[in-house]
């Protein structure tokens, strides 16, 4: 009778486990995960996530794959058409998830709603249809990211600079004063996030818009009411591609690769990057480390970039549907936002918050300074524009061509979408 | 009983009649047609083979160029996407940096052809000369790309170079021009087919009948001479097979390098048709576009191959 009762009970522990795995298999599976983080700090926070996942589910083991970043999307998309790619994988979030929703699947429904309100509301809202989170999300945020300028403080003490530059003209005279004390005063190169040959230019172009148009305003960027030749666009433009000319940034800007090594070094005392790198920067340099709301306008900046630019998609052919969806409510927990705090990002997780100092200097700008909280632009515009933007914008930093001609290639890539792709709405 | 079997009656009679040529005539139709047929089916396999692997790949290639096909889902568009195509002025860029690439073909055949000429003169250490220009074939193109790179970069070689020899004032970052990181591209992809085509030409210079050379010599020719007059135009068949790969590998193999090297930037500066289809294609997510653009360059590759054939066909009517 109490073996029965054993029995028994130990088939309800059984089905309760099994229930709360939504349905997971108790057999041995393997699931499979790509990035495309390279060795940046996200890899380091889905490779201890896989770990902690696979104690508390021993039959599932996670393989985590590093796919290359250059065309991580490509071959995401071709593994889709041949239904040969991962359960999960890394997304883009914003108008990069709604370009590759037809292989990830809806999760409403799918991971329960009470896990899902664990999720920071504004990182979800960007991954899903009309950039309304009740349409359900295509993606589990991993964590709140900041494109930001990081700088020396130690430099700018060295060069006597005693504030931080919070528009153009202060940068311009900030960077003499930092090249005359044997500073390269800003690093551009490929190496912060090596998605090409070239510096990514969006990070820069965000602040740039941020100092022109309000956060509905951006929308204009999207459906064309705001030409990208307009004068604001090319005023702003104009201004950012005197910076090399006038010895802010080193000469190379596209082919230097080292510049998280000339920044790390303390050759360099301005970067414009993501919280990606902040662990790295304060391992580094140590407290000599600090963040700054990137100049890049005529008045002061009062926005800052602060959204969920990254997370885990299940894709609509995972050979393992169950277990990826299990692996995605793992993390909205707590112990997921603690492993994500461990490895230096900030958690997209309700009531949690970041140990890092420089991320939380970053937090700060938001909670004590009021800023208004900016997506990532090149998740708000077209990818086609994105692309197009990635091709011609260093060339302006770069002074090999002008401000006018690189919108103006913006522009016209807007103009040959078709119109749904550039409506009054995302 | 068919009458072509009822003929051999009569040949075997021996008469010669006009009956019997019939039968021959017959005879040797019918075996035609036999061989005709079994010509049809052993063929048959490979034909199947060619139409299932690539006229349907080309004739769905054809179909989607003409929507817009994000991989998974197509909406269907119309030829009138070829026109687009065609009046997008960064096709035109891209056409024409291809365009400006082949004029780096004279130099990646003339190079290794005088370093052949000079190898084959057996000068001191020919030998592991053979050996040095021939590395370049030995390495792969994404380890090329990236040695040059750094060879090319502000802080490189080429500028530290210069800046030995006091030329510091020349100094340029090659590769942040979109002209000068063309020219880089070219000045590589003529290193990279220099080993292939030195080999290609010693190979040729090895096979050449020693008393010809032998004869020019005691005619008086020079070596100046002797190379133009008698083994160039004995090397005529090597010539037009460098000349062959080197034209499909500016054309084809370039990707790698380009990948590596610029991504096809600065701009569209270095964006070839090739790179072009792959960024529409797997960049942008659009495979309609990219199939247009790989349509495009499957005709141009049909036209530059008839050019070649036109212009390498031997005067006896036979081309390599």
């Amino acid at each position: 009778m109490a073996a029965a009762a054993a029995l028994v009970a130990g088939l309800t522990a059984a089905c309760g486990s099994s229930s709360g795995g939504g349905g997971a298999s108790s057999g041995p599976v393997t699931l499979t995960i790509w990035h495309n983080y390279g060795t940046e700090q996200n890899a380091t926070a889905l490779a201890n996530m896989a770990k902690a996942f696979h104690k508390l589910h021993p039959n599932i083991t996670v393989n985590v794959v590093s796919q290359p970043a250059t065309n991580y999307f490509a071959q995401l998309q071709a593994a889709a058409i041949s239904k040969t790619g991962p359960d999960l994988a890394v997304m883009w979030t914003g108008l990069f998830t709604l370009q590759y929703k037809d292989f990830l699947v809806n999760l409403k429904g799918k991971v329960p709603a009470a896990d899902l309100a664990r999720v920071d509301p504004n990182a979800l809202k960007w991954t899903s249809d009309g950039f309304n989170a009740a349409n359900g999300p295509y993606v589990i945020p991993l964590e709140n990211q900041f494109y930001i300028g990081f700088y020396n403080k130690a430099a700018f003490q060295r060069a006597g600079v005693t504030a931080v530059p919070t528009d153009w003209s202060q940068l311009f005279a900030d960077c003499r004063k930092l090249r005359a004390a044997g500073f390269t005063p800003i690093t551009y190169g490929n190496g912060g996030q090596p998605l090409g040959a070239e510096f990514y230019p969006w990070y820069d172009l965000s602040y740039m818009m941020i100092g022109s148009y309000s956060v509905s305003q951006w929308l204009g960027l999207y459906s064309g009411r705001i030409p990208w030749t307009s004068a604001t666009n090319a005023a702003q433009l104009a201004q950012w591609s005197q910076m090399k000319r006038a010895g802010c940034t080193n000469s190379d800007v596209l082919t230097n690769t080292n510049n998280l090594g000339q920044f790390e070094t303390g050759k360099a005392a301005m970067m414009i990057d993501g919280t990606w790198d902040t662990q790295k920067f304060t391992q580094a340099l140590g407290s000599k480390v600090a963040a700054f709301v990137p100049p890049f306008s005529a008045a002061p900046i009062n926005g800052v970039v602060d959204f969920a630019g990254d997370g885990l998609s299940e894709m609509t052919y995972a050979k393992h549907p169950a277990e990826a969806t299990e692996f995605l409510k793992f993390m909205t927990t707590s112990q997921a936002a603690s492993i994500i705090n461990a490895a230096g990002l900030i958690p997209a997780i309700e009531g949690t918050t970041t140990s890092n100092p420089v991320n939380q200097e970053m937090l700060n700008f938001v909670s004590q300074n009021h800023m208004a909280v900016y997506p990532m632009l090149d998740n708000v515009v077209q990818p086609n524009v994105v692309s197009t933007g990635s091709k011609f914008l260093p060339s302006v930093l770069n002074g090999s061509i002008s401000a006018k001609q690189a919108l103006q290639n913006l522009q016209t890539t807007l103009t040959q979408l078709p119109a749904s792709n550039r409506g009054s709405s995302y | 009983m068919s009458l072509t079997e009822a003929e051999p009656a009569g040949a075997v009679s021996g008469v010669p009649r006009r009956g019997n040529t019939r039968w021959r005539a017959t005879g040797r139709s019918r075996l035609a047609a036999r061989r005709r047929r079994a010509g049809i089916l052993l063929s048959l396999p490979a034909v199947v083979m060619v139409v299932a692997l690539l006229g349907v790949p080309v004739g769905q290639a054809v179909y989607y160029s003409m929507t817009t096909w994000n991989g998974i889902s197509s909406t269907w568009i119309g030829p009138s996407t070829y026109s687009t195509a065609l009046t997008d002025p960064i096709f035109w860029r891209v056409l024409e940096n291809n365009g400006l690439l082949l004029l780096a073909i004279p130099f990646a055949i003339g190079i290794p052809l005088g370093i052949a000429a000079l190898l084959n003169e057996h000068v001191r250490g020919w030998r592991f000369f053979r050996s040095v220009y021939f590395l370049p074939t030995a390495v792969s193109w994404v380890v090329i790309g990236m040695v040059a790179t750094q060879f090319f970069a502000l802080n490189g070689l080429m500028n530290k170079m210069l800046s030995a020899v006091g030329l510091a004032s020349l100094r340029t970052d090659m590769l942040a021009g979109q002209r000068s990181a063309l020219i880089a591209l070219a000045i590589t992809f003529v290193w990279s087919m220099l080993g292939t085509n030195t080999i290609i030409f010693l190979t040729g210079m090895a096979t050449l009948d020693p008393t010809l050379l032998e004869a020019a010599r005691v005619d008086g020719l020079n070596r100046r001479q002797i190379f133009f007059r008698v083994t160039l135009p004995l090397l005529k068949r090597f010539v037009q097979f460098s000349f062959v790969i080197t034209v499909i590998s500016a054309f084809s193999a370039l990707f790698s390098l380009i990948f590596v090297m610029t991504s096809g930037g600065p701009g569209f500066g270095t964006t070839t048709l090739e790179f072009f289809i792959y960024q529409s294609a797997f960049s942008n997510g659009a495979f309609g576009t990219g199939a247009l653009y790989g349509i495009i360059l499957f005709v141009i590759m049909i036209v530059v191959g008839l050019v070649q054939l036109r212009l390498i066909r031997s005067e006896d009517g036979e081309g390599w």
